[in-house]
This record gives C-alpha cells, structure tokens and sequence, in this order.
C-alpha cells in the first residue's frame, strides 16, 4: 500500500491504493464518485471517463498510484449550471443515462481545445463512447449547443 | 437549477414533451445503480466457469482454492443441490437451469463453482485454482448438430410449473426440440405451385444486448427474510424464482432495483440472481457479485435463427401462400425460448393477408450459453425471413416493392393467417410515412463507378406481450403531491417519466409534483415484467385506473363537503370545481379536513390484467394471441462501395405505430435508438462462435454502433392510430423500431447492387462476396 | 500471480532494474498492459513504471526532424504543433488509433514496444524512416524501424533495454503523404487494412506501410518510372501483393483483407498523389 494525494473536484483525498489498483476503482470505493463506471474494462466504452488536468482518461486502464498528486473531474463534481450539463438535459441527450458522464467529460476536453469544433470534429471526438440507448444525435447537438453557450458566455 | 420545472399553466399531461425524470441528475452521473451501493464488509463472489462445451464432471478440486488468503467459502453445484435439491433448477419457460453446473456442463463459460472472498481480486485468484475434471460428451454446436440426434444437451425435457401450455412436455427424453409451434391455414403447398414464388434459406446470427450497466446482483439476509438488491426487468418474477428455489413464502423475499443503466433484455429472469440467493441464503452473509463485460457475455445471447422459407403470389399480385420453418437456437438452457418460438413464429409470414400459410417452429437446444429475450423477443429474426421474401417476390413480378407490400397488408379488421383481429395497428400508415419521408418516389442518382446508391423498405409486426398483469398504486399527499408505486422499471425507456403524465392528466395535476417510487416488491405492487412493449399498455392502464378512482375519491369527499351529490362537480387544476356554483375544493383542504391531519395520504389502487387464448392445438391459431399488435416500417437510403463491400446509410426512416405518443421525444429516442440498434445487427454485430467457444466477448472485438455508424441523416416518425383500450389510446414502443431495420438495410443493397444476401450481418466481405458471385462489375 | 510494478526516478535506475529483475516489462501508458492483465494473457514477473523517470516526454526538434521521447503520448504527437508541421503523415496517423482518450494515455514508446502487427503508427514511421534508440545498462543503440518489427509481436527490443527515443526524419520539401485506414466491422474498430504512403517531390519513389495486412507491420518502397497516377497505382498494387499474408479473424478472412489491402493501396496512393498537386 502506498498513500497517495488525489485532488477530485477541488477536495483532496489521502488514499491508500496497492500498485495495482485501479483509478477506477479508487475513485467509486474510496472516495464515492460513482458517476464513474465500469462498461467494458478496455477503454472502449468510455463509461469510465474521467479528466485529469483537464485531459480524458480512462480509468479502468489507469492505475491510481500513477496519478499521485493529480487533480481530477468527475462528472458527478460539475455544477449543476456547467454550460456543457445544461446543454445535454435541454437537448435531451441521455435515455438511461449511464453513459452520460463520460459524453460530458469528453465534451468539456474537446471545448477547451477547440471551442467551435463543427459536427466532424464533435464525432471524432466522441468516437470512444458507446451509448448503447442510441442519443447519438441528441449529443453531438448538445455538444453544438454548449459551444454556441459558451461563446457567448 | 437546470431541472426544468414548467411554468404554472404548462401542460405536462399526456402528448407532452416534458423532460425526462431525473435529467441533470444523469447528466452529472448522480443517479444511483445497484453497484453503487457501498460494500465494505461483504463476501465478493467470483466463479470458476467450464471450459467444455458439453461434458461430465468426474472431480472437482477446490482446496487450493479454499486456502488462499481472504477466501471465505467455495461452493459447488453439488453442495447447492444437497440443500436445495432439485429446487436449484429454474428459469421462466423450462425449470433446467442450475446456478451452478450440477454433474454436467453444457456450454463453455457456463459457472461451476463459486468462491466467496473478502474482495473481487482474491475472489477472481480463487476461482482459478479451481481444478475441475472432465469427461468429454459429444458437443452440439449448432442446430444441425442438434437436430441430427446423436446426442442430447438434456436427458429429459423439464417445463415450468409457470405455463401450463408446456406441461405436456415433462419427462420428454431423446430429443433437442425443447418446443415446437406449427401454424396450419389452408393448403400452401398446393398454393405455391401456381404464380410467382421465391424461396430462401436465411440465417441472423447470436448478437448480445451490451447495455453498458453491467448486471449486478446483491444478496443479504435480515432475520429470515432474503434481500436482493438487483439489476433486473423482472422483480416480481425474481422473487417468485427466488422463493420457490429457497422454500420461503413471498413475504419473505424482497427485491430492490434501482434504476437500470440500459438492458434490451439482458437482465431478466434467472440471471446472477438465484446463485447470489443460494450463497447469500446459506452463508447468512451480505454477498455480491458484478459480472466482467466478458461474464455478462456469458449470462443470456439473443437466439440464433435460421430459416427457409418462401412466398408466392398470384397473377393479380395478392399473396396466395407462405411456408416457413424456423430454428432458434436457444443454446444450453431453455431460458424464455419456447415463448419466443411461439409467438415469433405464429407472425413469421409477416403482417400480410395469406389465405396459406404454413409455419414449423423451433426452440433447439445446443451447447452454447443460453439464449433468452432481447428487444423484439424473435421476431426480428423472422421479419429478416418475410421482409426478404416480400421484397424478392415483388421484384420477381417486375413491381415496386413499397406497392406490392402496401396492396397485401392487413388492416384495421383483418383477421390475420394465425386467427387474430387487426386493431391499432397501421401497417398502411407506417409504409406510407417512410416512403413520403425518404423520397421513394423520386427519382434517385445510382451513382457511378465505385459507389452505388440504393434504397429499401421493409415492414415489421409483433405482437404485445400477453396475458400480463399489472397493479398500481397511487397515494395523494394532502399537499396535493403524490407519490405512484407500480413495479415497471425504469431502464431508459422513461417509464418514471411517462406514468406520471398519465396520473396528471387524470387528475389535472402539474406531473412534476408526482414521484414514482423505486421498484421494491415489499412496497410496489405485482407487475408481471417490464418486457416486451407491454409497460405503456398495462401498467399504464393499471395507472389511468388508480388515477380515476383517486379522481372519484375526491369528487367524493368535495360532495361530502358540500353536503350533497356528486352532480355538477368536477376534478380541475385548481381543485374540486362546483360547476353549478363556481365554488373551489382545493386538492389540500379536502384530504387535510377528511383526516384531520397534515401530511396524510389517500390511497387508492388498481388492476389491469389481459386475456388470450392459447393456441389451437391442431391449427396453432387463436382468435385472441394477443392483446394487440405494434406496427412499424423503415426506409434506408445507402451506398455500397463496391470495391470493399462497405455499406453506407445516407438516411433511414423509422416509423412506429404507438397509437397515442404519451411523450412524444421519449417515443422518437426509442424509434431512433432502437434503429441504430438495429443497424448494427444488421451491418457487423455478431457473436462469433468456434467449437462452442465466444470468440469475441469483450468491447475490443464485439463491435456496437458509435456515433460515427450514425445514418447521415436518422429521421423517427410517430404514428398514431389510437388503441380502443389503450390509456388515451397509446400502447409501447420499445421494439417496434428494430424489427425491419436488417431487412430495409438489405433490400437496399439489392437495389443498390443487385446481390441478394440472406445471412446476417451484411459485413463488406459478405456482400462483396456476394457481388463476386453475381458476377456484378466493378 | 500480480507482478510488482517498480518506479524508478532515473533513467540509470531504470536500466538497472531492467538489467537484474527477472521476466521485466516496461510499463508506459500501460493501456496495453493494462489490457492483457484483465484477459490473463500477460506474462510477466516485474513491470518498470517508466511515469516518473523525468525527460522521457519530450519532443525535440531536431537537424533531421524530431526526436520523440518514449513517453510523450500519442495524443501529443496528433495535436502537437511541431509534430504537424515537421511530420504531418505521423501526426495525422497517430491520430488514428483507438480513440481520443486511450490517445491520451497510451505512449509511443509502448506502441510500438507491443509489437501489434494492426496499430497504425508504425505504417508511418516505416514510410518516413524514423528510428529507434534503445538503452540499457550496456548502452545506447539504434534501429532502424524498417528493421524493427521481427515477427508476430515480436521486436528488436533486447531483455534489459527499453526505448529511450524515436527519431523521426522529416520528409524532404515537396513530398506529400497520406493515411488510410479501413475498417470491417464498426467505422471505430481495429483497422481490417491500413496503409501509410509517401510520394516525393519528383515522384521517383513511393514508399508505403502496411498495417494489418500481415503477422508484421510492412514496408514497401516502389521505384516509379514517370508515368501518372495510374501507373503509380498499378506499380503500388503490384509491389504490395505479393507482401499481403493478413491474419483471418472476426474482421475478414485473409483473402478479404488482401482484397481490402489493394483498396487502400490504392486509395492511399491517389490521395497522396493529389496532395501534391
């Protein structure tokens, strides 16, 4: 076991994690951020999205004691009037929900990088995250919105 | 508060785009599933799986197992049948599944020993030192295998106690063919020697649901109750299951379920369920299992189902005769099979008036996990069958395939080849709205050289789930909330959103101030499944029922009040209306003055339950097979590239008969979700299977629809063709936009490069392959 | 059994531990490792976490072209300005793998260290003829990545080294380059084929990687003799065939992917070709 200092959402957390223990886990066990999930357990789904620095990752390939000292979002640490969280319930972009999170932390990395991205660019970046319901379309549109949202901002 | 509260005046009844329950809550990931519940302190259960697709256990080694640190328990199926006996063995058609393999595996992954540890990784260590020795029974891969006889997955047939159409099976030795259907009308052998025919053998591969929610399943025991906290369709039928395998009356056995993150009907029935009951019941400890992506591979497929089949037409271009003989594959364990045999089969001639039909339908077991309900319950594998043949027969008389479908569609009235009435049902309506939507009247650029366009339509049918029940339960607050118990989960359909506007347009209410009460079978009321399209109908007439008598309640209590009859008095927004005297009873004053109390409750419920009528033995029809019918159609606009085979979808068109949208942006996610579903099935899903074993079980290789599968264009059309009985006419949508996808998809193709393809998915080298047959240039 | 996951401070550390541990493995972005963990199919005795030897996620420019630390991502390579403007075909390929977020985690040091005969990058640094630097507690050496990759994933690593940089020339004034890469199943799967190619300024050469088209990521250089684009693809088509020997899976039988194989062959040819135009 070896102590580690996690900053999530703005608090910060001495955990103690073994070597192979997953960010993933971590972050549901210890410190109870559930909107982080396991979907697939390769990276491929991205129900475990999180950011690290502002950087998507995810975390059930991340071992924790890797990220000693970083701070982290999760989705469920957002506030309820982020332009990107408003956007998706207003353009209705989520049927069970449980892919969401990880959609809205990849739709906050791609609007720090790019804060008009256009729809190609949207799904490019998007192409890692599996909602299963099929609210594709309502997605990419509320990504397109909290764009519009913060431009204006 | 981004949750949006309507204005005062905003209608929020049925016909309303309100939005989804909870919304913010899951965009920020907030809302609670069932792995979330914290697990300190709890044993983790892992288990060993067989690595044979068919074979006997001669010993099972587990003292290694035993041993390692943190390893509280290791169970076998044996250990389980010494208590439970032949209890252990359940299921919802067949009683033949073991939570763990009894003497005898019968697919490979299938759970033969369970390890209770103190966290997941030493549970996961644990049941690798598992040592089991086998002896090798001959494999039974497919249903040719299966139904050439030389071995048997099972020594003797074993239904359910659940449906007594099946118990006429019991005991049955010899045999793979766990149920058989045959429809019978006329003489369709005779029929299709004259006219025009086509005929083809078609097969539509195993796919799997992938909600991305991994099933879940937490078991505890409080004094001398079982508790299980579960991610499951179906709590009344667990705890039925439940009970029955442990001997204990239902006030004994509760189920909670939160929420489901997706299911398409991955999570119903027996599935981590009975195992955790057993070990959670015997160990007398908290006990939980989350099942690996690849696990949840394992737990339930859709069927595999091949099927030969054909139709004809006479000179006038009216359907004379249609044949078909369907084989689902329904792997190790029965599972609900024999249900989706039946009441796939009995429609697998498609949603067309056919004086002959003959159809033979089977549920065949195999050594492969077992095969149970997903989205369409079957029927999507007989619809890829008619929607073929149609499609080709029309082409064979040199007509326009939309016209050929439209002239031969039954109708409002028509009483179908297997016996039942048409009602709420516009196939007509359905056709039409895709074909005006795609443009398939106008003329259409084929395009040149490497890329070539096409388009195709296809029509689907399914019947309702039926006979079903369904309770709820309404308690008015006397501050005029009110809180709706009904055990329909919600799992993205938006159930807890829906049944809501159904109370507050009985009752006039704003449907924000009503809260449906998370499924626990201590509280919420009997409700057969949430499966199969049924909820919309059932539980929501069950709700307009309970809201009427609450309705009743108060005119009531308003006339009491005012010392009279009920006469001139009507429930409004603003309360009890004197409609002879303009006086108000407000909602608070009358529930506060009849109980003298703050806060208390009225309480009212209700029952909704259908009918049927079982099949003919001899013709297999019935004059009531079910309570309705949902119609659907799509149209496909695609490119095939015929250099790699890559089809491209440019627009698809999904049309579904709802009878009456209740919320009408919750019905068009439903058509386009299911689309998109379907629009992996029907261009790469499939679960790839060799000598028994699932090749592609993790999200790495099994391939699902991204955003970047998207049609260019995906446009979801709500028809509404009011059920009689419907709650303010409207019936379910959860299946109907899937049903004709594959088909539409292929008969674009057709169009667009002349290849017939009859196996699914149309992957590029299939279709390329099948240009390379035809000789098509490239 | 969990192999010890070691992090050592300093490159010398580093080698060290590679040098006396048994069955090591260089852990990068561990994306990968990470992986073969989960399905039980990694084999190894001690992993050497490369994540806090400092300098190791550089990139430099250089006289040549870039010199790319092991641990810079391959999201960095994609998005870096530097990288697109000296080597736009690795940047644009790099761009291709998995997705955004495991881009963001998986290294380059390790992508090419897994040895995977169907990853995209290593079709283009065969085209543009990078290198790689290998150390050890023996020392330093280079690769050349066209000699790299020896056989189903396996690599010119030695036991003891790990790689300390990839050296990336970039292509001569006037070449034009492009990446293709073709999928069977879902637009976002592992590739079915992919193919890197390069054309230069006097379009005397055509130089071309293959990825999943074979046990091993391919190099192809094809001499053209001054004829047109047609005659470019025809010369392309014919050099490549005879390198095809795809492995069959879920996403193609092997004469599918040798037929998708000339598809981007062709496809890559042309759309380098009318860049440089």
């Amino acid at each position: 076991m070896k102590l580690i200092q996690l900053t999530v959402n703005g608090r910060r957390y001495d955990v103690p994690v073994d070597d192979d223990e997953l960010l993933l886990d971590v972050l549901r066990d210890k410190i109870g951020a559930y909107s982080v999930r396991e979907g697939c357990g390769v990276g491929a789904c991205g129900a475990c999205t999180v950011l690290v620095g502002g950087t998507s990752v995810s975390s059930c390939l991340a071992r924790a004691v890797r990220y000693d000292g970083a701070e982290l979002t999760t989705a469920d640490g957002l506030p309820e009037d982020d332009a990107v969280v408003t956007a998706f319930v207003e353009s209705r972009a989520m049927q069970c929900g449980y892919c969401i999170p990880g959609f809205v932390l990849m739709a906050h990395e791609l609007l720090a990088e790019n804060p008009q991205p256009d729809r190609e660019q949207i799904v490019a970046h998007l192409e890692g995250n599996i909602c299963r319901c099929g609210t594709y379309q309502e997605i990419c549109r509320a990504v397109e919105v909290a764009a519009e949202r913060r431009a204006r901002a | 508060m981004t949750q949006t509260t309507p204005e005062p005046g905003v209608d929020t009844g049925v016909g309303s785009r309100r939005s989804r329950v909870g919304a913010a809550g899951k965009v920020l990931g907030q809302l609670r599933h069932v792995a979330d519940r914290p697990h300190g302190g709890c044993a983790h259960v892992a288990v060993h799986r067989s690595t044979r697709p068919h074979a006997r256990i001669t010993s099972i080694d587990v003292s290694e197992a035993a041993a390692l640190d943190g390893v509280e328990g290791v169970v076998t199926g044996a250990d389980l049948y010494k208590v439970l006996g032949d209890r252990m063995f359940t299921g919802p058609a067949f009683s033949d599944q073991p939570p763990l393999a009894v003497d005898r595996v019968r697919y490979v992954g299938e759970p033969v020993v369970a390890v209770l540890a103190r966290d997941v990784a030493t549970a996961r260590e644990a049941a690798e030192l598992v040592y089991v020795e086998y002896e090798d029974l001959e494999p039974i891969y497919d249903v040719a295998d299966a139904l050439a006889e030389r071995a048997f997955v099972h020594d003797a047939l074993r239904p359910s106690v659940v449906f007594g159409d099946l118990r006429h099976l019991s005991g049955k030795t010899e045999t793979n063919i766990a149920y058989q259907y045959n429809l019978k009308l006329g003489d369709p052998e005779s029929a299709a020697t004259q006219g025009t025919s086509v005929g083809f053998e078609f097969w539509a591969p195993p796919v799997h649901h992938v909600p991305i929610e991994l099933p879940a399943t937490i078991g505890w025991v409080e004094a001398d109750r079982l508790e299980l906290y579960s991610t499951t369709q179906t709590p009344s039928y667990v705890r039925q299951s439940v009970a029955d395998m442990l001997g204990l009356p239902l006030s004994h056995v509760r189920i909670r379920v939160a929420p489901l993150g997706g299911s398409f009907g991955s999570k119903m029935y027996d599935r981590l369920e009975p195992l955790i009951a057993a070990l959670a019941w015997l160990h007398r400890r908290e006990v939980r299992m989350v099942a690996s992506r690849e696990e949840a591979f394992l737990l339930t497929t859709r069927h595999g189902a091949g099927v030969i089949s054909s139709m004809s037409a006479d000179a006038d271009g009216n359907l004379t005769s249609a044949i078909a003989d369907v084989r689902y594959d329904t792997g190790a364990y029965a599972d609900v099979g024999p249900r989706i045999t039946a009441k796939s089969g009995m429609i697998a001639a498609g949603p067309y008036k056919i004086p002959n039909v003959a159809i033979r339908s089977r549920c065949i077991y195999t050594n492969k996990p077992s095969a149970g309900p997903f989205r369409g319950f079957g029927v999507p594998q007989v619809t890829w069958s008619h929607e073929t043949l149609i499609d080709e027969l029309a082409r064979a008389r040199g007509e326009d395939p939309a016209g050929f479908r439209r002239r031969n569609l039954l109708r409002e009235g028509d009483e179908s080849y297997m016996g039942t009435v048409m009602h709420s049902a516009d196939f007509v309506g359905c056709l039409d709205a895709v074909t005006e939507a795609i443009g398939w009247d106008k003329p259409l650029d084929r395009g040149s050289g490497r890329w070539r366009r096409g388009r195709g339509v296809a029509v689907g049918i399914k019947a309702v789930l039926t006979p079903t029940v369904a309770n709820a339960v309404l308690q008015l607050n006397q501050d005029g909330s009110a809180t709706l118990m009904i055990s329909t989960v919600d799992m993205g359909q938006g159930s807890d959103t829906i049944m809501p506007q159904i109370v507050a347009e009985v009752l006039s209410m704003d449907a924000e101030r009503i809260r449906v009460v998370a499924v626990d079978t201590d509280v919420t009321p009997y409700d057969t499944i949430t499966a199969g399209s049924r909820s919309t109908y059932h539980t929501g007439n069950a709700v307009r029922g309970v809201a009427e008598r609450m309705r009743e309640r108060l005119v009531d209590l308003a006339a009491k009040r005012a010392g009279g009859s009920s006469r001139d008095l009507k429930l409004t927004a603003d309360g009890v209306l004197n409609t002879a005297s303009g006086e108000v009873y407000r909602i608070s004053e009358l529930i506060h003055e009849h109980f003298g109390a703050r806060g208390a409750t009225l309480t009212e419920e209700f029952n909704y339950t259908t009918s049927w009528q079982p099949y003919d033995k001899e013709t297999g029809r019935s004059a009531k097979a079910t309570e309705h019918w949902f119609a659907g159609a799509v149209a496909v606009q695609l490119l095939v590239d015929r250099w790699t085979g890559r089809v491209r979808v440019e627009h698809l068109v999904v049309a579904g008969d709802v009878g009456r949208a209740i919320n009408p942006t919750l019905v068009e996610q439903q058509l386009a979700g299911s689309a998109i579903m379907g629009l992996g099935h029907a261009l790469f899903d499939e679960l790839v299977f060799d000598q028994g074993q699932m090749l592609n079980s993790t999200l790495l290789d099994y391939q699902l629809p991204s955003v970047k599968d998207l049609p260019g264009k995906l446009t979801p059309i709500i028809i509404e063709s009011p059920h009689a009985t419907g709650p303010f006419g409207a019936k379910g949508v959860g299946e109907t936009g899937i049903i004709p996808i594959a088909p539409a998809v292929a008969n674009a193709v057709r169009d667009a490069v002349g290849v017939r393809i009859t196996r699914l998915p149309l992957s590029p080298e299939r279709v390329l392959q099948a240009m390379d047959e035809a000789g098509v240039e490239k | 059994m969990k192999p010890p996951l070691h992090q050592p401070t300093s490159l010398a550390e580093a080698c060290e531990l590679l040098d006396t541990l048994e069955e090591t493995m260089v852990y990068g972005g561990g994306t990968a490792i990470q992986i073969l963990i989960k399905q039980g199919v990694l084999f190894a005795g001690n992993l050497v976490d490369l994540s806090r030897v400092p300098g190791l996620a550089e990139i430099e420019e250089t006289a040549e072209g870039l010199r790319v630390g092991p641990m810079t991502t391959l999201r960095r390579m994609e998005t870096s300005e530097v990288v697109r403007r000296r080597v736009p075909l690795a940047a644009q390929t790099y761009g291709h793998v998995a997705n955004p977020r495991v881009r963001n985690t998986a290294s380059v040091g390790g992508n090419i260290a897994h040895g995977d005969y169907r990853l995209d990058p290593p079709t283009a640094l065969l085209v543009l003829g990078a290198r790689v630097e290998l150390t050890s507690v023996r020392g330093t050496r280079t690769v050349p990545i066209r000699d790299f990759f020896v056989d189903f994933q396996v690599t010119a690593v030695e036991p003891g080294e790990l790689i300390t940089a990839l050296h990336i020339p970039a292509a001569p004034a006037g070449n034009s380059s492009t990446f293709v890469k073709m999928s069977s199943l879902g637009e976002n799967d592992w590739p079915a084929a992919s193919v890197a190619a390069q054309v230069d300024a006097e379009r005397r050469t055509l130089r071309l990687g293959l990825g999943a088209l074979a046990h091993v990521p391919r190099y192809v250089e094809v001499p053209l003799d001054g004829g047109g684009v047609d005659a470019a693809v025809a010369a392309a088509t014919a050099a490549v065939e005879p390198e095809l020997d795809p492995i069959p899976d879920v996403r193609g039988s092997a004469d599918y992917k040798r037929k998708l194989g000339l598809v981007a062959t062709e496809d890559a040819v042309r759309r380098a070709w009318e860049e440089a135009r």
